[in-house]
């Protein structure tokens, strides 16, 4: 045994999943295994006892590996796996099954070191060919493909792995909603089962799917199914999967809830019933499920992660707006904070929140019908937990339809993340999932979200990254029959960030050359069943070839200039860079303008505005600087240090109102900056905004402040501005137990004392 | 906490009568970065020195003045003029090395050692010392220096800590921000600079995303005792019968409020709120009348 195999060995006592063991379409060979699995398909209480009589036996340790894997002893399998293989080393069967109960327990890079020993010694052996497939297609790798072809091709492969392969790829045609292929490749698949006599259940689940992803109501295989064997619990969690990546999360539950009621020992079940509970915000339920599934299989990483999550619950905050009833037309939202952002977070995001309902309803013609409830995680693993059971997940939020999931400000750098735009964009996805009864196409969700971001988010402008303009060049640019494809299954890098902003620009394109009304009816065509295709031509009176053409000629007008110089900008990038490095302003400055001619919108942090400013400031021509800021601001840019220097530049000229507008935007990108609201709450009090100047000093004092007496005494000049002649005093004795010998807060005190006696008089 | 600084406040014009010295060293950057960010805290500090009254003996060394026998002398001249009662402040501004056995302060020549600098301090009769090490390392001198008549503050918690050392910045920047002054009586104590310190340094490795590599430590429980620097200027002794009253009445209204908040406890949440506002307004109004004297006398 190499000390790799023996490093798997503990990774499979440390971490497996316990699945049901898969249909293995004559991959063993053995009487007596072959009777006891006969039973288990159909779901016969005997099989257990069957499964134990082999392994008890004197049957080859192959044998045993797969009866104790049956009963569900991993441990016990591996080790008899290992045996085999030692006895036989060359036989590349004994190798795949094992590689098998590495994929079945979700270590999938181990699987594939198994698989090519496997294929090092017959390298066409078939079921290693399939086990790698599988592996790779979960992985979204293209690579598979090399494995697939000859399964799909060569009739002498053995049967049962040419089986599995029309499976697979009828899976992945279901999942690209190729519904002609995947119905082709289930009747290649039930061909070969029927002729040899094997279970057909996995073509029914298939089939129901199919049937579910096609719109058929009552459909019959689920029957079917459940005939042949009544215990199948896949015959509705492999629908439900289908529910889940079209984001019908409610649906979705239901027929989990039946595979567990089916199956009650089918832990993959009972996980995605709790994960996808807590999508629907049913958290306790969720609860339960999660838990089932650990007593289940204690090992399931989705199954700890999540209830680790729940635990930490505890550390965040639940706030409600409204505090009491809703008024009528009223949205309720809740937001679940952590308890160390609350204060900083909870009276932007409502506010956003606020005004993005209203700005959507009205917009896209709908009301929502439930509150909005919105989780803000400071760690992103624990995001990507509550989305997905497992960390590792590259997005900022994620929407379940009422329920918004997103990073924290502090789970994320500022060069990588606008809390306040990410929100803004998630908010719109409520309204396209909900409006459409989630039926919407990725693309389009996607698109309206990027475009509302630009048309109306908290720091608007048309922002795409360079290497989409360098995509959109070479021609990259999906057709808008098939951009799904560019979020679900990207064929190269960087794709989904490029389908992101081709979908944005469409629902721009849209919106600006048929009328602002055609996205919203193009939403309720979808909400009554319509493809992309047939929206598109329904609502826009235009093939789906048609619309292609016309969106490129489109984006030739608006960013032909930038498409045909995207070399030159490239080339000047780096002159900038060099400049810089050589504190040398005047090339700066050149290159700069050169940049802005080119490109005269881009505001992302390399923005051509930013360099400008740093060339002016570095040569004292703060006006010029100043004008370069006011651009890059005024065009959407939201650098949060170049626009801390823009505002201070406007306090010092006198300017607070802008300069208000100007921390705003910084709000929306560092909200648990203090210093950022101490700030905000001075310029609000100075321009009469008492109010407002009460919330930044609130928030000042809430995060933790070092100058508690400050804090308060601030707090007291907003109430006093207010009016609030109690909440002043009561703050300025705040102040003064920290700082008894405080002249301003005792100054302070004194009028507002002396204006009461004055009251009384 | 809460008592410490009411007892500050009644506590420091004591402290006015005593003679204080400063000795400020500024050891080597080993570049321009460091030696200019040395020479700024080491301004700060000066210039802070120069807001206390009455006005302390000063003595700087830097550059190749700032050597082994130069400073040790000058501490030597100290112990033979100094009293109990009297105040030393000590910076050590510059990089520090720790090799596991001895902390080294980095300077032109042979380095200071830890061994040297607390036979120098425990020479030196005054009975209220303060030494504020920024030094990288600093911390292993810490344990050395500990001593009851000693405030001892050091960038680190111990040797091990041998990054260069972004807490003399702050604690220099503290002497002069309002923000570290929190009981807003205008003088900033090194309990003040140096939790103001703390925090920055901590805050400015929390928003780099960064495992801080620094710990700041303070030794001695009358850190809050000793002012570093005033923020705005000290009130002259006028010998005025009429101010005079008032400076007593202020320190009796002060005493009364120590008393209220250590029976703060045993009161009904109202009615402490009730006698801590009267107090208030008493402090507030003798605070008031010793302005409005101090205006007459100054405009007569």
């Amino acid at each position: 045994m190499s000390i790799r195999r023996a490093l798997l060995l503990l990774a499979l006592t440390a971490s497996v999943q316990v699945d049901a063991r898969s249909i293995h379409y004559g991959a063993v060979e053995h009487d007596a295994l072959l009777a006891c699995d006969k039973l288990n398909w159909r779901g016969d209480d005997a099989a257990e006892a069957c499964f134990g009589d082999v392994l008890a036996s004197s049957a080859p340790a192959a044998v045993r590996a797969e009866a104790a894997w049956a009963l569900g002893d991993l441990h016990a399998a591996n080790r008899l796996f290992q045996a085999a293989s030692k006895t036989s080393p060359e036989d590349p069967a004994i190798l795949t099954r094992w590689g098998d109960l590495y994929a079945d327990s979700h270590q999938d890079a181990e699987a594939m070191d198994i698989y090519r020993e496997a294929l090092a010694l017959d390298a066409q052996y078939a079921f290693a060919l399939l086990g790698a497939a599988r592996v790779l297609v979960g992985g979204f790798d293209e690579a598979a493909n090399t494995y697939l072809e000859p399964l799909l091709t060569n009739s002498t492969m053995h049967p049962g792995a040419r089986t599995g392969a029309w499976l697979l790829v009828a899976r992945v045609a279901l999942e690209n909603d190729d519904l002609d292929e995947a119905r082709h490749n289930l009747d290649r698949a039930e061909t070969l089962i029927e002729d040899n006599d094997w279970p057909p259940l996995e073509p029914y689940a298939l089939r129901a799917a199919l049937d579910l992803v096609d719109g058929v109501r009552d459909s019959e295989w689920p029957a079917r199914a459940l005939a042949y064997n009544p215990r199948w619990g896949d015959i509705h969690a492999v629908p439900a999967h289908f529910y889940v990546i079209s984001r019908r999360y409610r649906d979705a539950i239901d027929l989990y809830q039946k595979a567990v009621d089916v199956e009650p020992g089918h832990a993959a079940a009972h996980i995605e019933l709790g994960v996808n509970l807590l999508r629907d915000n049913q958290v306790n339920r969720a609860r339960r499920a999660l838990e089932t599934a650990h007593d289940i299989d204690p090992f399931s990483p989705v199954a700890v992660n999540t209830l680790r999550l729940l635990d930490s619950f505890s550390n965040f905050s639940l706030i409600q707006f409204p505090d009491g009833p809703a008024a009528d037309g009223e949205v309720p939202i809740v937001l679940r904070l952590h308890k160390d952002e609350t204060a900083a977070i909870a009276p932007y995001a409502i506010d956003l929140t606020r005004r993005s309902i209203e700005e959507f309803t009205q917009r896209y013609e709908f009301e929502l019908r439930e509150p909005v409830i919105i989780e803000m995680y400071p760690d992103h693993e624990d995001f990507a937990v509550r989305t997905a059971g497992m960390p590792g997940i590259g997005i900022l939020g994620a929407t379940f339809g009422y329920v918004v999931a997103m990073d924290s400000p502090a789970a994320r750098s500022t060069d990588q993340f606008q809390w306040g735009t990410t929100l803004w964009h998630e908010l719109a996805h409520v309204f396209t999932l909900e409006a459409t009864d989630h039926l919407v196409p990725r693309w389009f969700s996607e698109g309206v979200s990027v475009f509302e971001e630009w048309r109306s988010g908290p720091t608007p402008g048309v922002k795409v990254p360079i290497p989409v303009y360098a995509a959109m060049r070479d021609d990259k640019f999906l057709p808008i029959a098939t951009l799904d494809q560019g979020f679900i299954r990207p064929t190269y890098e960087n794709q989904v960030i490029v389908s992101y902003m081709q979908a944005g620009l469409i629902c721009q394109f849209i919106d600006e050359r048929f009328g602002e009304d055609k996205l919203a009816a193009m939403l309720r065509e979808f909400r009554d069943g319509a493809n992309t295709v047939d929206a598109i031509e329904r609502v826009l009176d235009l093939s789906g070839p048609a619309f292609d053409r016309e969106f490129d000629l489109y984006l030739d007008i608006e960013h032909g200039s930038i498409l045909a110089a995207l070399d030159d900008w490239q080339e000047l990038q780096t002159e900038a860079a060099r400049a810089m490095s050589a504190s040398d302003w005047a090339a700066l400055e050149d290159a700069a303008n050169r940049l802005v001619e080119l490109h005269p919108t881009y505001v992302e942090p390399d923005s051509p505005y930013l360099m400008l400013a740093k060339a002016f400031e570095e040569s004292d021509r703060e006006n010029e600087a100043l004008t370069a800021l006011r651009t890059f601001h005024e065009l959407g840019g939201y650098e949060p240090g170049a626009l801390k220097r823009y505002a201070s530049m406007l306090v010092a000229r006198d300017e607070p109102s802008l300069a208000i507008d100007v921390l705003t935007t910084v709000a929306m990108v560092q909200p648990l900056d203090n210093e950022l609201h101490a700030e905000l709450g001075k310029l609000f009090l100075e321009t009469d905004r008492a109010e407002d100047a009460l919330q930044s000093y609130e928030i000042v004092l809430a995060q933790g402040t070092f100058d508690k007496a400050s804090a308060y005494f601030n707090i007291a000049r907003a109430h006093r501005a207010l009016g609030n002649d109690d909440a002043t005093r009561d703050n300025l004795l705040l102040a003064l137990d920290v700082a008894p010998g405080y002249r301003d807060a005792q100054r302070l005190l004194l009028d507002v004392m002396r204006g009461d006696n004055n009251d009384n008089e | 906490m809460r008592r410490a600084l009411a007892t500050v406040l009644i506590a420091l014009p004591l402290t006015a009568f005593a003679e204080s010295a400063v000795v400020i060293v500024q050891g080597l950057g080993g570049n321009d970065t460091y030696q200019s960010a040395f020479t700024e805290q080491v301004t700060a500090i000066e210039a802070a020195v120069e807001t206390l009254q009455p006005q302390p003996a000063v003595r700087v060394f830097r550059g190749e003045e700032a050597n082994r026998a130069a400073v040790l002398e000058y501490l030597a001249t100290l112990a033979d003029s100094m009293s109990s009662r009297d105040q030393l402040h000590v910076y050590l501004v510059g990089h520090g090395s720790f090799d596991d056995e001895e902390y080294k302060f980095n300077i032109a020549g042979p380095d200071l050692t830890d061994q040297d600098l607390l036979s120098a301090f425990d020479a030196i009769p005054s009975g209220n010392q303060i030494v504020v090490n920024t030094s990288s390392a600093s911390g292993a001198a810490a344990d050395v220096w500990q001593a009851e008549s000693r405030v001892v503050i050091t960038a680190t918690r111990s040797g091990v800590e041998r990054h260069a050392t972004r807490f003399g910045e702050y604690f220099a920047g503290a002497l002069s921000d309002p923000a570290a002054d929190v009981d807003k009586n205008e003088i900033v104590t090194a309990q003040e600079a140096f939790n103001f310190a703390d925090r920055m340094v901590a805050e400015s490795f929390e928003s780099a995303g960064n495992l801080a590599t620094e710990h700041a430590r303070l030794d001695g429980d009358r850190a809050a005792r000793f002012s570093l620097a005033r923020l705005t200027a000290a009130r002259t002794q006028s010998g005025d019968a009429r101010l005079t009253s008032l400076v007593e009445n202020r320190d009796e209204i002060a005493a009364r409020l120590e008393s209220l908040r250590l029976s703060r406890d045993e009161r009904a949440p109202d009615e402490y709120q009730r006698e801590l506002l009267g107090i208030m307004l008493e402090l507030a109004e003798v605070e008031e009348a010793i302005e409005r004297r101090e205006t007459e006398l100054a405009n007569p």
